[in-house]
């Protein structure tokens, strides 16, 4: 029976620095193994004492630290405006990075703008959109006078007058003899 | 001198802050708070005081530089344990590149060295650096620090259950070193459990 308890020892004690680590009391069971067996009863010992042992010689091997340690890294400590250049640094570096994210963007959002199926039937205009077609350059240009036409209107104002002209000093009329 | 008083009241986190907006006097503070904490921490990785030194120096260089990088919300003690653990693991690894020369045999140790000796092996400290370098860096860290398990897997970079295995195997090997009759009979090493938690 003891022989037994023995090969168990292990994972008795296993569950004894759970519960030191977790911070929870030690169950039942182990401390009903503890009661009968030296060696976990030993473990759970030490686990408590550790604590406060290792806490008071930290102090002890800290108290005996030789403190020019702490000149040496503050004069290897370089000036502040190095340090100050860092994030100025890490800023330029993202710049081509983020340039390449906006191109890729952009290449990206029209890549689906021309890949998306349109309906052929224009949409219904509005008013709104009808003043922005009125306003289009096309129907601009149309009302725009070009200089040819203006020089076809001259001509024929011209004509028609010397026509006129010509008609009243002749006098003609159609089946009769001039005066 | 009232603001030297000042500065030894605060918080860690808060002289980060500090620190990060230009004062030199609450890094310095921070140094003497930490410097022989980082040392009696990394002293199992590195063979001479000189090593250590210099890991402390690259460890406070990287912090102060990368200051503004912290998160006051976080704890501090956490950010720089894991900058310094960062360092020596990178610096162990190009030291490794490098070494090829033998060392020397060990002189013998003189008697005033043999006294110094008696009176360290009374503390606890020096029995837990007599055990393997994880398992005293973790125990520096839970006894010496007070840190939780989450932190201590945060900086040690393991799972929080290989942290707990590795303060348990501690405990039985200091318990072993401390002539407790834990170490009687067959407790680490020979149950499946320790079998399957043989990589620590």
């Amino acid at each position: 029976m003891m022989r037994r308890s023995k090969m168990f020892c292990p994972i008795y004690k296993w569950k004894i620095s759970q519960a030191m680590d977790s911070g929870k009391t030690i169950s039942s069971n182990v401390h009903k193994h503890m009661r009968r067996c030296d060696s976990c009863r030993e473990y759970a010992e030490l686990c408590t004492s550790l604590k406060p042992k290792f806490t008071q010689d930290k102090q002890a091997i800290l108290e005996d630290f030789d403190e020019s340690l702490n000149k040496k890294i503050m004069m290897a400590i370089p000036e502040r405006a190095e340090l100050r250049t860092e994030p100025r640094r890490r800023t330029l570096a993202l710049i081509p990075s983020l340039a390449a994210a906006i191109t890729v963007l952009v290449i990206s959002v029209s890549i689906i703008f021309l890949s998306l199926p349109r309906s052929k039937q224009t949409p219904p205009l509005g008013p709104i959109s009808t003043l922005i077609r009125a306003a289009s350059p096309e129907n601009v240009l149309l009302k725009v006078e070009s200089p040819l036409e203006n020089e076809y209107t001259e001509l024929k104002r011209a004509f028609e007058s010397t026509s006129k002209f010509l008609i009243s000093s002749f006098d003609f009329r159609i089946g009769q003899q001039a005066k | 001198m009232s603001n030297i008083s000042a500065v030894k009241q605060l918080s860690d986190e808060e002289l980060a802050s500090k620190v990060a907006s230009g004062s030199q006097s609450s890094f310095e503070e921070l140094v003497s708070r930490y410097s022989s904490r980082l040392f009696y921490f990394l002293r199992h990785r590195f063979k001479t005081d000189q090593d250590i030194e210099d890991l402390i120096q690259e460890t406070f260089l990287k912090a102060f530089r990368n200051i503004d990088r912290f998160n006051p919300e976080l704890k501090f003690s956490t950010w720089l344990y894991t900058i310094a653990i960062r360092q020596a693991i990178s610096r162990f690894r190009s030291e490794k590149k490098r070494s090829t020369s033998i060392d020397p045999s060990p002189s013998p140790p003189d008697p005033q060295e043999i006294v110094i000796q008696k009176e360290e092996s009374q503390n606890i400290w020096h029995l837990a650096s007599k055990l393997g370098e994880r398992q005293y860096e973790a125990l520096w860290l839970h006894y010496g620090e007070d840190m939780p398990i989450k932190e201590m897997a945060k900086i040690l970079n393991k799972k929080p259950i290989t942290v707990r295995v590795l303060l348990h195997r501690a405990r039985l090997n200091l318990g072993k070193r401390m002539d407790l009759p834990i170490a009687s009979g067959k407790i680490a090493g020979t149950t499946p459990a320790a079998h399957k938690f043989s990589f620590l």
